[in-house]
């Protein structure tokens, strides 16, 4: 694998990445709702994941050789990337941690929810990503106008989602008896995993959001080039990161197990 | 005084105050519009106070300008590389710096601050239990809206929380200042991390704290439901407190990952970093990763309370064995992160004073490693007697006693290290020496508890009390100390007497001895641990007396040491050259350390630990002519 592609080279392996995940997260929808096999599901989960941190991610950069200058800029990205992934690392703990509490409490069961609303909001995020992307890869040609765009869509999309999520999938479940409890007995833990890991990731999603902000903006007052753009790649890495977790909490949350 | 207010630190502590009052103030309106009740027990409602507190961190460190460059670069305005500080002396100390030599001597301080708050609550407790029957935690006795044994616990618990936190300080403050000398390099990877990761521990104190006056908590450090679920608000005060601490720790080690890997000097493969270096970067993938599990643990309680989210009540189909394996997750390899660095220490310092080379390196570097990954296989060793799955018990006992062999490796290594040395016996080498003696004593305890028929009858005795003190102090505290002796003339240029440092030594170690030993006789015998009163008739009272009064004579020790600490800087004896004769990079240079460390870089040329072999050498200094840098 090459890491010095051309522009449109670039742009294509991110269509055909996007197209494995699309078709990957549709191949789950249906073993889920035919012949449930979690360990497939498991699986699938497991393939995407690596496709989203080797193609859209690059974690193969932290590998990269920098040169010895410890001043330039090079070799200061080299040291926060580096500590981007050490920051993401610790974070993925949090999540396997809600994820460890779901499997305890929830074993093979799981919510009541609308699955066709979770393709759904899952399909907005996966979409937000291929453009996160190409918004990516645009900027380190040098071409901010696209960078701009495509980071724009991105964060419609993104918004989409936490909306899609917050508003109207919070709402439904509340009115199909999903409840946090506040005081009702009868809820379970059902509505206590769910909530708590639709709105950790919900945060994540939030923070990345004002993110893709901030980098807009400073692009916008043209502060990254196609040698420099640190930033950039930092919002997108997280960006991903985001993707990512979700790769694992739809399954858990909407696929996986008997509804209850 | 005036000079004082205008510190970052008085100014942080400000706006913390401002921050609670906006949170809670926050949570109050919005309660009264609903038709809530707005004030409880402690003036404002539970809601309240956890915004509150969550808002003062925030405000405390916006208010005290640790996040100000990070603000400026989301703006697109770029901040100086090097910052110089504005300060000096005590002031710089209490203001914001990037420098990490200044960072490490802030975190220090704190946490010698912080030990002496956390061992006055031992003295205050170890005074009830001298005698059997309450003497003056009575329960007619009130303060802070408890009784006396209700403090007693909320003492015992924030006794356990807040030596926790100084301890994590304490090494943050010994790597912070140390590992960037002995890399070579300028600085930490991330400076302004670094500033914030010290800060946030602050505010993080400010509200262990404030949880004692906020009805306190009686569920010991670990805060298990059911108990955490109906402890006062003092609990949530103590859940924010170790979040916000907890980020402190993740970060600073998130920080000294990245410096070593990326910022050692020319030559400096992974074989020949210092030892303590290969402790530094072990402690921080445990205190990087398995620290976010005791922060989520604490999180889902606090959501039980304040939204009823049932995640661990049995009545709600929650799980309170659940919230033991998360919490245990990390506050097992927590013990690691506790004990590595010092054992680095002992293995780093042991050499310099016994000229020798350090008896397998490699060895040593690599179980380090060890422990802190078998670390993370072990945790449900706490659990025995919870309940849990019965066949989980065996495979968690065979990884806790694996951990002895790692840990063995290191005490042959220092023995033969030791061996037809030529030793000489300085007060860090005396605490060395202690170490090793007081950390095997924690070592040998250890396998009796993880083997599951022992365990059965010891757990929740304070045999395991004395086990864990043995542990700390010969895995933390005898070390720090040894490093605080030994590297204090390289930040300060003066030496502390040694006089007054043998004291503390000769004063402290047998009392520890006493201590510990006195603990684990009675745990066997029957003597539950956090309990503020037992049974006269169980025979202990003699027992507890001379414990209590061994308790003192360490506290009496230590203000010694700080005496000594403080009294040093001014009026030490001079030491501004290789005091230790050590090979250490850090020592090459005078003392104390120039603000932007090394003027010449050096390029490792030979083992850091051949002392006393003729010839060899570690680093060598590039000539002026031939610098590339600068
Ligand atoms: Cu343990």
């Amino acid at each position: 694998m090459s890491h010095t592609q051309d522009k449109s080279a670039a742009l294509r392996q991110g269509v055909l990445i996007f197209i494995y995940l699309a078709a990957l997260t549709a191949l789950e929808y249906f073993i889920a709702i035919t012949f449930k096999a979690v360990s497939i599901l498991v699986i699938v989960a497991m393939i995407k994941a690596a496709l989203v941190m080797y193609y859209y991610m690059h974690i193969y950069k932290l590998n990269a050789e920098s040169e010895d200058d410890e001043h330039s800029y090079e070799y200061k990205t080299g040291t926060n990337r580096l500590g981007l992934w050490l920051f993401l690392l610790s974070d993925s703990f949090v999540f396997a941690g809600l994820m460890t509490t779901r499997i305890n409490l929830l074993g093979l069961t799981r919510p009541h929810l609308d699955q066709l609303l979770g393709l759904v909001v899952t399909a907005i995020l996966l979409l937000s990503s291929f453009f996160m992307n190409r918004g990516e890869t645009a900027m380190s040609h040098g071409d901010k106008k696209s960078f701009m765009n495509n980071t724009l869509v991105t964060f419609v999309l993104g918004l989409g989602f936490l909306l899609g999520v917050v508003l109207v999938e919070w709402r439904l479940a509340a009115e199909g008896g999903l409840v946090a409890s506040f005081g009702n007995p009868a809820a379970g833990p059902m509505g206590a995993v769910f909530y708590i890991m639709t709105g950790m990731h919900a945060f994540h999603v939030l923070t990345g959001l004002i993110f893709l902000g901030v980098v807009w903006n400073n692009a916008r007052k043209n502060l990254y080039s196609a040698r420099q753009h640190w930033g950039v790649e930092a919002a997108a890495v997280y960006w991903h990161f985001v993707d990512l977790v979700w790769i694992f909490y739809y399954p858990a949350l909407y696929l996986i197990g008997r509804v209850v | 005084m005036k000079k004082f207010f205008s510190t970052a630190l008085a100014r942080g502590l400000v706006w913390q105050l401002i921050g609670t009052l906006v949170g809670a103030g926050l949570v109050t309106g919005i309660r009264a519009m609903m038709g809530l009740s707005i004030t409880d027990t402690f003036f404002f409602t539970e809601p309240a106070w956890v915004l509150g507190a969550f808002f003062g961190v925030l405000f405390f460190l916006a208010g005290n300008g640790s996040v100000s460059d990070w603000f400026k670069w989301s703006r697109g305005i770029d901040t100086p590389e090097h910052h110089e500080d504005h300060y000096t002396g005590w002031e710089k100390y209490l203001n914001v710096s990037l420098d990490h030599k200044v960072i490490g001597i802030q975190y220090t301080v704190t946490a010698l601050l912080l030990i002496s708050i956390g061992g006055l609550f031992a003295l205050i407790f170890r005074t009830e239990l001298a005698q059997s029957q309450l003497q003056f935690l009575t329960v007619d006795m009130k303060l802070f809206g408890q009784n006396g044994p209700q403090l007693y616990n909320t003492l015992m618990s924030l006794h356990g929380m807040i030596m926790i936190v100084s301890i994590l300080l304490g090494i943050a403050g010994i790597i912070n200042y140390v590992v960037p000398l002995l890399l070579g390099a300028q600085d930490m990877a991330f400076p302004r991390l670094n500033a914030f990761s010290f800060w946030i521990a602050v505010p993080a104190a400010v509200l262990l704290l404030m949880s004692l006056v906020l009805g306190g908590f009686d569920t010991g450090w670990t805060g298990y439901p059911p108990l955490s679920v109906r402890a006062p608000v003092g609990v949530q005060m103590f859940f924010l407190g170790v979040a916000a601490a907890g980020w402190s720790s993740i970060l600073g080690a998130l920080n000294v990952i990245a410096t070593i890997i990326r910022m050692r000097s020319k030559g400096m493969t992974a074989m020949r970093m210092p030892i303590f270096v290969w402790a530094a970067v072990a402690t921080s993938i445990i205190a990087l990763t398995a620290t976010q599990l005791i922060g989520l643990s604490f999180q889902l309680v606090m959501f039980q309370r304040l939204f009823g989210m049932g995640f661990f009540d049995p009545a709600k189909g929650g799980n309170p064995v659940l919230f033991q394996h998360l919490f245990w997750f990390y506050s097992h390899p927590a013990v690691y992160v506790f004990v590595l660095p010092g054992l680095g220490v002992i293995s780093e310092l042991l050499p310099v004073f016994a000229r020798k080379p350090l008896f397998g390196y490699r060895w040593i570097a690599m179980s380090s490693m060890g422990i802190a990954l078998v670390g993370f296989l072990v945790w449900a060793h706490h659990m025995f007697t919870s309940g849990m799955n019965e066949y989980l018990r065996v495979p968690f006992m065979y990884s806790t006693l694996l951990v002895a062999i790692p840990t063995g490796v290191k005490f042959f290594s220092w023995v033969a290290t030791i061996w037809k040395g030529k030793l000489t016996y300085p007060t860090p080498m005396l605490f060395v020496l202690g170490a090793i003696v007081v950390f095997l004593l924690g070592g040998l305890t250890g396998p009796p508890n993880a083997t599951v028929s022992v365990d059965l009858h010891l757990h929740d005795t304070y045999f395991i009390v004395g086990h864990f003190h043995d542990t700390i102090f010969g895995g933390f505290v005898f070390p720090f100390f040894a490093a605080l002796y030994y590297w204090f003339p390289k930040a300060t240029g003066r030496r502390m007497n040694e006089t007054l440092g043998k004291i503390h030594f000769w004063l402290m170690t047998p009392s520890f001895f006493v201590l510990t030993f006195g603990m684990m006789q009675i745990g066997l015998l029957g003597m539950r641990r956090r309990i503020v009163d037992y049974d006269p008739a169980l025979g202990f009272d003699s027992t507890h007396l001379v414990l209590t009064i061994a308790g003192y004579l360490i506290g009496l020790s230590v203000l010694i040491f700080i005496y000594n600490f403080f009294n040093s800087i001014k009026n030490g004896e001079k030491a501004e050259g290789n005091v230790w004769n050590s090979r250490s990079p850090e020592w090459q240079v005078p003392s104390p350390m120039p603000v932007h460390n090394y003027d010449q870089p050096f390029e490792v040329v030979g083992e850091p630990y051949d002392y006393g072999l003729p010839g060899s050498k570690y680093v060598e200094f590039s000539s002026p002519a031939k610098s590339k840098h600068k």
